[in-house]
């Protein structure tokens, strides 16, 4: 033993400490079970029903057999022009509010709007949107509407994440750029921006994949049960994978069980799809900049 | 500063074009057909039908309930509403007060409704005071033995009872059938919200009962031979009983537009009341409506 024999309270210690970490791992691992039993249980269930004809085929015989085409175009139809809605005023209401606007009560108030918007759940932004959007704008069930809700929704998210990653943006360097000469537009435009947009990014592209998951805020704004058309403009209905997924499961009797577990191993694929696109798009642009 | 005109230029092409489809926001070609979710199934195997016949028409269905369908009516967002029960006044007056046109019910089909338990239940018949006395506010029948049955594998053998949220058509009529008029349910049953969750809760359910159309039926589940007054002999479910009228729990199911319909919405119509849309009808388990009802 000699010089560095441990006296016994100093073994103790490191059996609590070795313990513990053993005991946070199990809670780390706990937490990435569930994660891993999902897509386990949807690949092994799903996958036997997938192949390009599932893809690319519409639901036939009471949607007992077929694809789920109409439904996938769908959901490309809603994310793509509820994103085309939010993502501009987003990341300009962030750019306001991060860059120009000045800390007073209104910009206070409308902080506090945007956190609470956040908080709204799903059901009640569809109540609204059927109110706002189908009656009173006269859209009726339409893309159009299903889309504005689902902008409405996204947005307070997009405005927050873009916020952070402008603000993440140190200080000294729109100073420096002032110090040049240069005017706010100036320094937002060539270093502000530049250098955030890959925050910006990721949390837009975020937001794309929770729009494509949403069921409450399009079922009776613009998803409907079955249309054996795709869509030709924001004024038509559409079917959309998260509401097929719901139809499939509680409205149809019969449904081979691999259909149900193949639309949702469709719907949760895109979304991972999505999710990995903003890693990398992510990664690749933090590769160029190091600060 | 040529960035900062490009960028307002194309903020205000955009917030302009937002605005250019708030201008057109026109009724869509398709046709919107929207409502109970009893005859969601069917309204979804008509349209695929359809396609067949009229290629180029596009028909979105969508479910809710009949209220639902009838809402809609009356908001002038639907063009074609299913509905499993016939429109109040009070419904009709409103959906006219908004597009200014009476609305036009169709009957397409017959609904026949069962009564399910569970497999293993061996309850042979039941009767509409039997239904009243487990379903009824004033009903007293809560234990299997209170209809003189044992049910194997339901424990305390208390009675589950099944049935529909209360915006359904469903539940509304089958209330109306076993109570009368301005009756209520007991509280306390499981309210689903399809007639495919009734089937299914019933079929892991030993104890349940429950109400729901005959094209719901699978393994696990069985009919209960049915009689409306307590002398009479008890009727089997099934379509041929239903459509003779000898089977009572059976009632009419309706498209409704709103004013006499036109163009594509007509033709859609007389396909479905026609022998090849009743063909449709019979294949997803309702019942057609007789021949001489039909569409020639």
């Amino acid at each position: 033993m000699g010089v560095f024999a441990t006296s016994a309270t100093a073994r103790r210690r490191h059996r609590t400490q070795k313990l513990a970490f053993v005991v946070l791992l199990g809670v780390t691992v706990l937490l990435i079970l569930p994660v891993l039993a999902i897509l386990g249980m949807l690949v092994y269930r799903g996958a036997p029903a997938l192949s390009l004809e599932f893809l690319f085929s519409e639901p036939v015989r009471g949607m007992t057999a077929g694809g789920i085409w109409p439904a996938i175009v769908g959901t490309m139809w809603l994310v793509g022009v509820s994103l085309a809605i939010s993502a501009p005023i987003g990341v300009l209401a962030a750019v306001y509010l991060n860059e120009y606007a000045g800390d007073t009560w209104y910009t206070r108030v409308i902080h506090l709007a945007i956190v609470n918007l956040a908080g709204v759940p799903s059901i009640v932004h569809a109540l609204f949107g059927v109110g706002a959007f189908v009656l009173f704008f006269e859209f009726g069930t339409s893309i159009l509407s299903a889309s504005l809700t689902l902008a409405i929704m996204t947005l307070p998210v997009i405005i927050a994440s873009t916020k952070e990653s402008l603000s993440a943006v140190p200080m000294s360097f729109r100073e420096a750029c002032w110090n040049v000469g240069a005017t706010r537009w100036q320094t937002i435009r060539h270093v502000v921006l530049p250098n955030s947009i890959a925050g910006i990014l990721t949390g837009v592209i975020l937001q794309v994949s929770r729009a494509a998951g949403e069921t409450a805020p399009i079922i009776f704004t613009g998803a409907a049960v079955f249309v054996p058309f795709l869509p030709s403009s924001v004024n038509d209905q559409t079917m959309a994978l998260s509401m097929h997924l719901f139809t499939l499961s509680t409205q149809v009797q019969n449904v081979p069980q691999e259909i149900t577990y193949g639309t949702a191993l469709v719907l949760v694929g895109l979304v991972v799809l999505i999710n990995g696109v903003s890693i990398v798009i992510r990664s690749r642009i933090r590769r160029r900049r190091k600060w | 500063m040529r960035k900062v005109r490009l960028i307002s230029l194309v903020s205000s092409i955009s917030v302009l074009g937002l605005l250019g489809f708030a201008a057109c926001g026109k009724k869509s070609k398709m046709i919107q057909n929207k409502g109970s979710d009893t005859m969601i199934n069917l309204a979804q195997a008509l349209a695929e039908e359809y396609r067949k016949v009229s290629p180029k028409v596009a028909i979105a269905v969508s479910g809710g309930g009949t209220g639902v369908g009838i809402a809609s009516l009356q908001n002038n967002t639907v063009d074609v509403a299913n509905a499993s029960r016939e429109m109040k006044a009070e419904e009709k007056a409103n959906a006219k007060k908004t597009s200014g046109k009476d609305p036009v019910e169709h009957k397409i089909a017959y609904d026949a409704l069962a009564i399910y338990v569970h497999k293993g239940n061996p309850l042979a018949k039941v009767t509409r005071a039997q239904l009243a006395c487990i379903y009824g506010k004033e009903g007293t029948c809560t234990k299997w033995s209170d209809l003189g049955v044992e049910v194997p594998g339901c424990s305390g053998q208390e009675i589950v009872r099944a049935g529909r949220q209360n915006n359904s058509g469903t539940y509304a009529y089958f209330r109306e059938w076993v109570l009368g008029e301005g009756k209520d349910f007991k509280l306390g049953s499981r309210d689903m919200s399809g007639s495919k969750d009734v089937v299914d809760l019933i079929a892991h359910t030993p104890c349940a009962i429950g109400y729901s159309g005959m094209g719901y039926k699978i393994n696990d589940v069985r009919w209960v031979c049915l009689s409306k007054e307590d002398a009479d002999t008890c009727v089997e479910p099934s379509l041929a009983a239903a459509l003779s009228g000898e089977y009572k729990l059976s009632r009419p199911l309706y498209m409704i537009t709103s004013g006499a319909p036109e163009g594509d919405i007509v033709s859609y119509i007389n396909w479905v009341r026609s022998d090849a849309g009743q063909a449709v009808v019979e294949r997803t388990g309702y019942a057609p409506l007789p021949p001489d009802q039909r569409h020639k």
